[in-house]
């Protein structure tokens, strides 16, 4: 079931997601990550790594070809990750009060 | 202090638009209320595309206008564009109903409004605690009698709970109001960019005669590439917001990336012109529960009730949430105010959240449109057959290139037969009224 075909993927435009995200404010917590991934292994073992895609703020990047890492600080606590993970291998959490992003607008 | 109870008669979590409207209704009764934000004041977290209605606004406050709400323009063209690879049809509405005052909605911008929504629940007399995140409850015999928070000695009590903690509505999980985390194709994540452009060129480019006009827009097609999805534009003063939303479920499919998505409607050739020179001033991500009635949490057990995005009070296809948030917002106010008359706060008092919200539009719609998000997500061909059917008709219709009218209706004909089967035309269009009429 390739549904992946569905969609031309080459008629989508490349985007720079760090150039984008100069335009949010952010209050990091340098002391606790709000995210992280439960088992390595398990993101090792998974094909497709949707979370590289799906995250609309990029923080899911692969890592020396089979790990994946989270740019914890550039998350803006939407919740995707937690949901589409096809391995549940995410600890979602907001982070502490106060820290994370801080829109201006909204 | 530290070894005294922290007490308080309600306790509102979260100062979205349910959450400060919550807090302002059981406040102005004299109640002590505290609203716990995680933010770092009101208004920070919250983010939508998008527009406000006047009459949910004016229900709570009825001297709205006297207060200087920080709302952007009036949205006084409204309706969908339907985009194909190319082109685009309007079908909007402007003057007639949608002029009288006052004014059915507003652009808004949530970091602002709400910022400023929950100043006004201040006024009443709610106290707001931010920067603080509420990660549990607290119960005695089996009742819901306070929250636990991230601060040190951070327990907060009070006979009344109202959840207001948005989409994710991971404390409403934990109560057991609902049994599962959200689905993917129960929910869509909408994407968006706030781009500065001067007032006076984004009247010229859509044609609004003045800052006192604005437009709320639907777009359809493909915007979405396919997918159940939508995209919209919306002005605010100085800006313009554009964004597209699409399920959960389509981006897990599609592995697609929601800003290409995104920079790729930007880049339409009908949408670029509009947008052409001006600056981004913010990008930003939300999810939208979508699953509406069928996914609604138990609104209320002893000690709690539930209000907003965290209780699926969305209705889709009408790109409503802010005002049933504000109506559902109110009824927890007015019902935690009957249960302090009554000294019980027993789910069976709290029921009354519930039996209120019933006698309203909120209720009312969601179980009217209860098959609306499985209809949208079975029918793709609305998000990309049709609207690339009607932007052929009309260009034919509206040709001549010498040739014959027979000829002419005979290749509108085909262009919609080509791509979907008369018979299965036929069946959309009456389970499109079915999911609309909600029988």
């Amino acid at each position: 079931m390739d549904k992946k075909n569905k969609v031309n993927r080459e008629d989508l435009p490349e985007v720079y997601i760090d150039d984008i995200l100069m335009s949010l404010k952010y209050y990091t917590d340098e002391h606790e990550f709000h995210l992280e991934i439960i088992d390595p292994k398990v993101c090792q073992q998974c094909v497709d790594k949707p979370c590289i895609d799906f995250c609309p703020v990029g923080c899911y990047r692969a890592q020396d070809g089979d790990t994946v890492q989270i740019a914890v600080q550039s998350c803006i606590e939407c919740g995707t990750c937690r949901i589409l993970c096809p391995y549940f291998n995410i600890s979602w959490k907001y982070p502490r009060g106060g820290f994370g992003v801080n829109y201006k607008f909204g | 202090m530290s070894n005294e109870k922290i007490q308080f008669d309600v306790v509102v979590v979260g100062a979205g638009l349910a959450g400060s409207t919550a807090a302002a209704i059981a406040a102005r009764h004299g109640l002590d209320v505290a609203i716990i934000e995680r933010g770092r004041s009101p208004g920070g977290k919250n983010f939508f595309g998008g527009a406000l209605y006047t009459h949910s606004l004016e229900e709570i406050y009825p001297d709205l206008w006297d207060r200087k709400p920080p709302l952007e323009r009036p949205v006084t063209e409204t309706g969908f564009w339907f985009l194909s690879k190319d082109g685009m049809v309007k079908a909007t509405v402007q003057g007639g109903r949608i002029n009288n005052e006052p004014i059915d909605a507003y652009v808004a911008l949530r970091a602002k409004f709400d910022s400023w929504w929950a100043e006004q629940a201040e006024e009443e007399g709610a106290f707001i605690i931010p920067k603080t995140l509420v990660t549990d409850f607290i119960y005695e015999e089996g009742q819901v009698v306070g929250v636990t928070t991230d601060r040190p000695q951070g327990d907060i009590y009070a006979p009344v709970i109202i959840i207001c903690e948005g989409v994710n509505n991971i404390l409403t999980q934990k109560l057991g109001l609902i049994d599962h985390d959200i689905q993917p194709t129960k929910a869509a994540l909408a994407v968006k960019q706030l781009i500065s452009l001067s007032p006076k060129t984004i009247n010229a480019r859509l044609g609004l005669p003045s800052r006192k006009h604005g437009m709320a827009i639907s777009v359809v097609g493909d915007v979405s590439m396919g997918m159940p999805g939508l995209g919209f534009l919306y002005t605010a003063d100085k800006a313009v917001s554009l964004g597209v939303g699409v399920t959960l479920h389509a981006l897990q499919e599609t592995q697609i990336k929601p800003y290409e998505l995104l920079q790729r409607y930007l880049e339409h050739p009908a949408i670029a012109p509009i947008i052409e020179g001006g600056q981004l001033m913010e990008y930003g991500a939300h999810l939208i529960p979508e699953g509406g009635w069928k996914e609604m949490p138990k609104l209320f057990t002893g000690g709690a009730m539930v209000a907003g995005d965290a209780a699926s009070m969305v209705n889709a296809l009408h790109w409503e949430g802010t005002n049933m948030a504000i109506v559902a917002g109110k009824q927890a106010g007015l019902t935690a105010i009957e249960a302090h008359q009554k000294g019980d706060f027993s789910a069976q008092t709290l029921s009354s959240y519930q039996d209120g919200l019933q006698e309203r539009f909120v209720m009312k719609d969601l179980r009217q449109y209860r098959r609306m998000s499985k209809f949208l997500a079975n029918h793709p061909e609305f998000m990309e057959i049709y609207p690339t059917f009607l932007n052929d008709a009309m260009g034919n219709f509206f040709t001549s290139f010498g040739k014959p009218k027979r000829q002419l209706y005979k290749e509108i004909w085909r262009s919609l037969t080509s791509r979907r089967s008369l018979l299965k035309v036929i069946g959309d269009m009456v389970s499109f009224g079915r999911a609309v009429i909600g029988i």
